[in-house]
């Protein structure tokens, strides 16, 4: 095969992105573009193949290489957006600019495939900024609101993929090289600091904290199948795979580091304050959207304990999240197509109406609370025995989120889809086959990676973990762990029966947490969005603006003031002396001239 | 040829006068081809500038010399002329007058070629105050009280600096035997130190002072200036104090003295002075043409203290300086040539909206202004910034600084007179004015595209032409 190929992955979408901008039907066009691109990305599954073209100089080169971890991505990426994209033909009906909706989807798509493709950092970075140009189209799609969010998305991800710059100029004149493949860097203090940069860049794209808070406002504001093509997959897949990429290639990242730890900390915290956050969310798309912060926690924590195990996790996280999360999401398009309506109080008793949602939220609700056999039990048990491995404090983080995450989805389910029929559900119908499809199918293939999570393990994660660093430590699977996940759960099922009853009804099932002694202020400064550190760092922003404001008026004042008055007022002066009388200029010439004399003495006498 | 420079405009001058009964009136256009040709000349024939074929001159034992100084200063003589001839045949009604103007300009023009060329100091003396003498005629032509009492003014300042070239003439004479550049030269350097030729040295820069209008020297200067007909305002402010003051003192600082230190110290503070009293003066007027007339001494202040620099950039910013303000100040008074004799009155308090009945003035002074102010591309710009350049580099930082704020103010009382006259709501008063005539807008139209395009070719001419200029030190 020619090695020409490569460039289709980009081309494809990106042309096809275009055309639907103009042209209809714009269903047909992107539906084409995504299916045809995937048979690409299945063909190329598992191939080595490298692309190069002289470009920008200075050892930016256009320098694509596919191998079996951007082979994976590839394909991971590309079905998603086919199911989207179908998801979409229904979802999109009626929206107010559908064709720009695709364009964006399309472009994202290309960016991505390039953003994974390529081999040399400054290639990877065009692509990785190109997809803040989408992002921003795609949220500020979302009318006035849109634009407000869009635009806190921009900042937010415009500094972190600032950082990535800094750090791909760090990283690129510590190795010599741009060269992804070439990279091997030792942990000196200044390639930490790349490290820490370039990591900054990755989990912000993830959605990590403190790079999160855009996610929440988005899922309000946002077209809905938005939310589960980027932060709940595409995003994913695009961040961790360049945290993966840094901290297995580019650096030789050893465990017991400080960046180890730090991201650990990172991945821990996360977890937790998003899952904090999740629970007591009365909007099923923002509770979902707190989901999609948590679970990033998982990922960085497999990744930063830099034990094979905890990385393989992971990544295999990774690839489950997103498929849950975007079944998940793609669920919450369904009930807000049919009923109109994500608002918590507002729903109840869809089971019975959407059998086929409701099944599929089930099992996507399952896997993401870790229960087994489903895909989430098996990388969470995963990322635990690497967390236990780095210290139990880490392992206590990531079981506790289980517990919260479990108690969340329990609350979900149960408010929306049990209890009494309201207004809204009253005469809901199932939702159009395009929109089930994708969730069934995303559904199924989180069954079949539980039931046969050794495929995706084998097939995906080892070889991209290599060989050497497997052999090294052979898992082993620990029962105690087991045990415990399934202790947590049932905990978790038993706290939502008691608290549902004592607080009445799924919806309440957690406001005894909300209302908890001191959690309840720390909520209500989060309600308010005084947490934020997007709204902080603005507020600071705000005081320093204010200052410089003050001090340019100070300064104007002098200007405009104080030296045009002064201008005045020797002008003035001039003005009264030029009385117009010959003599006195006679006077002033005489004057002059005895001056001009003194002058003349004294200077050459001086020298 | 050199001489005819000097014979053909008095030459023409004696045959006008003649009884031709009619055929006098054509001495205006005579003049004006006159003005032509000697910038044709200049520009496209300068080898028939050279001094050594100079039969006439011989004649007349007059020594005669061209360089690249007096090649500048001729062209602006003969562009300023030219504009102030088609001026004056617009705005002067009466025909008598009319003839009388052309005359006095002919012997203007005598003048100021002579004190161009000529390379001996007495003469050059003398050729000063056949444009002085002129002047005084041309500027109380209107015989009204201000016109007389401008004219007065500028006679009796000018009396003073006769009296002290003339004793400085004297005592330089005493010691070198000649008037000739080269002999005083010489003499000076031989006997730097003595208190004579130190009193005859000053007595002589204070003469030029006067004549120049600099600071505090200037008296006469913004009465005659703002009095004298339009036609007179343009060559007086364009080019007979440019002539008789600032090249003449340009010619004495290079020719004559040599570098000296405090003589350019001397220089820097008097142009320093004259800039800044003449913006803030400037600042304060309501008389557009008073207005001009401060703006004129703080633009030769530029001038003088180019020249004090001493260094070569700094004498080529002075000269290019020189060149740009006369065409551009010879412009602004075109402009307000055009107000007067459309308006009736300079007083700028009464105007107001004036851009969109005359556009053609509108514009160029709109280029003018920016250019004085010195605003890139135009040729202000270029020649100002030569000059702070020339100063930053030979470390006088503080006059630099001075420089770059006075054009500031510069920038703020031409902006005000702008906004004044052009810009804002047009009063019922004036809503009939139409356009000035095409005697006024065509010399208006010349001098702002010369404006322009020197601005704009400076990157060609720097090379080949400005510092060249310079070089005729070594």
């Amino acid at each position: 095969m020619n090695d020409h190929v490569l460039l289709l992955p980009i081309l494809i979408p990106l042309v096809a992105g275009v055309i639907t901008l103009l042209l209809r039907p714009r269903e047909a066009i992107a539906l084409a573009a995504t299916a045809f691109t995937l048979v690409l990305a299945v063909f190329l599954y598992n191939h080595d193949k490298t692309f190069s073209v002289a470009w920008a100089g200075f050892g930016m080169e256009f320098l694509l290489r596919l191998y079996h971890f951007s082979s994976f991505i590839l394909l991971a990426a590309t079905g998603f957006s086919l199911l989207v994209v179908l998801y979409c033909c229904s979802f999109m009906r009626d929206s107010k600019h559908p064709n720009q909706f695709y364009s964006y989807l399309l472009i994202t798509l290309a960016f991505v495939n390039g953003a994974v493709l390529a081999d040399n950092l400054v290639l990877m970075l065009f692509f990785w900024e190109g997809l803040l140009v989408t992002l921003f189209g795609m949220i500020a799609l979302g009318g006035r609101e849109g634009f407000k969010t869009a635009t806190k998305a921009l900042i937010i991800v415009g500094i972190s993929d600032l950082c990535l710059m800094v750090g791909i100029g760090l990283a690129g004149h510590l190795a010599g090289t741009a060269t992804m493949s070439k990279m091997s860097l030792p942990m000196t203090p200044l390639a930490s600091l790349a490290f820490v940069f370039m990591m900054i860049g990755a989990i912000s794209k993830a959605g990590s904290m403190p790079f999160h808070t855009w996610i929440p406002d988005a899922a309000v504001s946002a077209p809905l199948p938005f939310m589960a093509f980027l932060p709940a997959s595409l995003e994913k897949l695009l961040g961790i795979y360049l945290l993966a990429r840094i901290s297995l290639d580019l650096f030789q990242l050893s465990a017991g580091s400080w960046i180890s730890v730090t991201m650990m900390i990172i991945g821990s915290l996360t977890i937790l304050l998003a899952v904090m956050m999740a629970l007591v969310q009365k909007d099923y798309k923002k509770l979902l959207s707190y989901h999609a912060i948590s679970q990033v926690g998982y990922m960085v924590l497999g990744i930063g304990t830099c034990v094979p195990i905890g990385i393989g996790g992971g990544l295999f996280h990774m690839i489950n999240h997103a498929l849950y999360k975007s079944c998940l999401f793609l669920t919450g398009g369904s009930v807000e197509k049919q009923t109109g309506t994500t608002r918590l109080e507002d729903l109840g008793g869809l089971a019975r109406k959407m059998p086929v949602t409701f099944a599929c939220f089930v099992i996507a609700a399952c896997a993401i609370s870790g229960v087994p056999p489903l895909n989430g039990f098996f990388s969470k048990e995963l990322v635990y025995a690497g967390a236990l491995e780095r210290g139990s404090i880490y392992y206590i983080a990531a079981v506790l989120g289980s517990f919260f995450t479990a108690a969340s989805f329990l609350k979900l389910g149960h408010a929306a889809y049990f209890g009494k029929q309201t207004e809204a559900s009253k005469n809901v119908k199932e939702a159009p086959w395009p929109m089930l499809v994708p969730m069934i199918v995303i559904a199924s293939i989180c069954v079949l990676f539980g039931l046969y999570h050794q495929l995706p393990l084998n097939e995906f994660i080892r070889p991209i973990l290599g060989e050497q660093r497997l052999a090294a430590q052979e898992s082993s699977g620990n029962e105690m762990l087991i045990i415990v996940t399934v202790i947590v759960l049932a905990l978790a099922l038993l706290h939502h029966l008691v608290a549902a009853k004592t607080m009445g009804g799924g919806l309440h099932a957690s406001d005894h947490i909300r209302h908890a002694p001191v959690l309840t202020k720390i909520y209500d400064h989060a309600d308010k969005g005084r947490l934020d550190p997007y709204n902080l760092a603005l507020a600071i922003i705000r005081g320093i603006s204010n200052l410089a404001y003050r001090f340019d008026r100070a300064v104007d004042s002098l200007y405009n003031g104080l030296s045009v008055r002064l201008a005045y007022t020797l002008s003035r002066g001039i003005s009264l002396a030029h009385t117009g009388n010959y003599s006195l200029y006679v006077v002033w010439a005489l004057l002059g001239v005895a001056m001009v004399l003194a002058f003349m003495r004294m200077s050459l006498w001086q020298g | 040829m050199l001489s005819l420079l000097l014979l053909l405009p008095l030459l023409i001058v004696m045959i006008l006068n003649l009884p031709l009964g009619r055929f006098r009136s054509l001495g205006f256009w005579v003049a004006l081809v006159l003005s032509l040709v000697q910038a044709y000349t200049v520009l496209f024939a300068p080898a028939a500038l050279s001094g050594n074929h100079d039969v006439l001159g011989r004649l007349f034992s007059l020594g005669l010399a061209t360089d690249n100084l007096s090649r500048v200063l001729l062209l602006s003589i003969s562009i300023v002329t030219f504009a102030s001839l088609l001026v004056g045949r617009q705005t002067i009604r009466e025909e008598k007058q009319r003839i009388n103007f052309a005359n006095l300009v002919l012997i203007a023009m005598t003048g100021m070629n002579g004190t161009v060329l000529l390379t001996d100091l007495f003469s050059l003396y003398v050729f000063l105050e056949v444009s002085a003498v002129a002047s005084f005629i041309l500027i109380a032509m209107k015989r009204d009280l201000n016109a007389l009492e401008g004219a007065f003014k500028y006679i009796v300042l000018s009396a003073v600096a006769t009296i002290l070239m003339l004793s400085s003439l004297a005592v330089l004479l005493l010691i070198s035997g000649s008037t000739s550049f080269a002999a005083v030269g010489s003499a000076i350097k031989a006997e730097g130190r003595s208190p004579l030729v130190v009193f005859a040295v000053a007595m002589f820069l204070c003469g030029l002072f006067i004549k120049g209008g600099l600071v505090p020297f200037h008296g006469w200067l913004p009465g005659a200036y703002s009095a004298a007909p339009p036609a007179v305002s343009i060559l007086l402010a364009g080019i007979i104090t440019k002539v008789s003051g600032i090249y003449a003192l340009i010619r004495l600082a290079t020719s004559v003295l040599g570098p000296s230190n405090s003589i350019n110290a001397l220089l820097m503070i008097v142009g320093t002075i004259s800039i800044l009293v003449g913006a803030l003066a400037a600042l304060g007027q309501t008389d557009l043409k008073r207005m001009l007339a401060y703006s004129s001494i703080s633009q030769v202040g530029y001038i003088i203290l180019g020249l004090g620099c001493g260094t070569d950039l700094g004498i080529a910013g002075a000269i290019f300086h020189l060149f740009n303000h006369s065409i551009f100040k010879s412009l602004l008074f075109v402009n307000s040539a055009a107000i007067e004799e459309q308006l009736g009155t300079t007083d700028m308090s009464q105007m107001g909206g004036l851009g969109s009945r005359m556009p053609v003035t509108n514009v160029t002074s709109l280029i003018a202004f920016l250019s004085t102010a010195g605003l890139p591309p135009l040729s202000g710009f270029w020649s100002k910034l030569m000059i702070v350049v020339a100063l930053w580099q030979s470390s006088h930082g503080g006059y630099a600084v001075l420089a770059v704020l006075a054009s500031v103010l510069t920038l703020a009382y031409l902006l005000t007179m702008q906004r004044r006259v052009f810009f804002g709501i047009l009063t019922d008063r004036w809503a009939n004015v139409q356009e000035a005539g095409f005697g006024i807008t065509l010399p208006a139209t010349v001098l702002a595209l010369i404006t322009v395009g020197v601005g704009v070719a400076f990157p060609l001419m720097f090379n080949s032409f400005l510092l060249p200029v310079a070089s005729f030190l070594k």
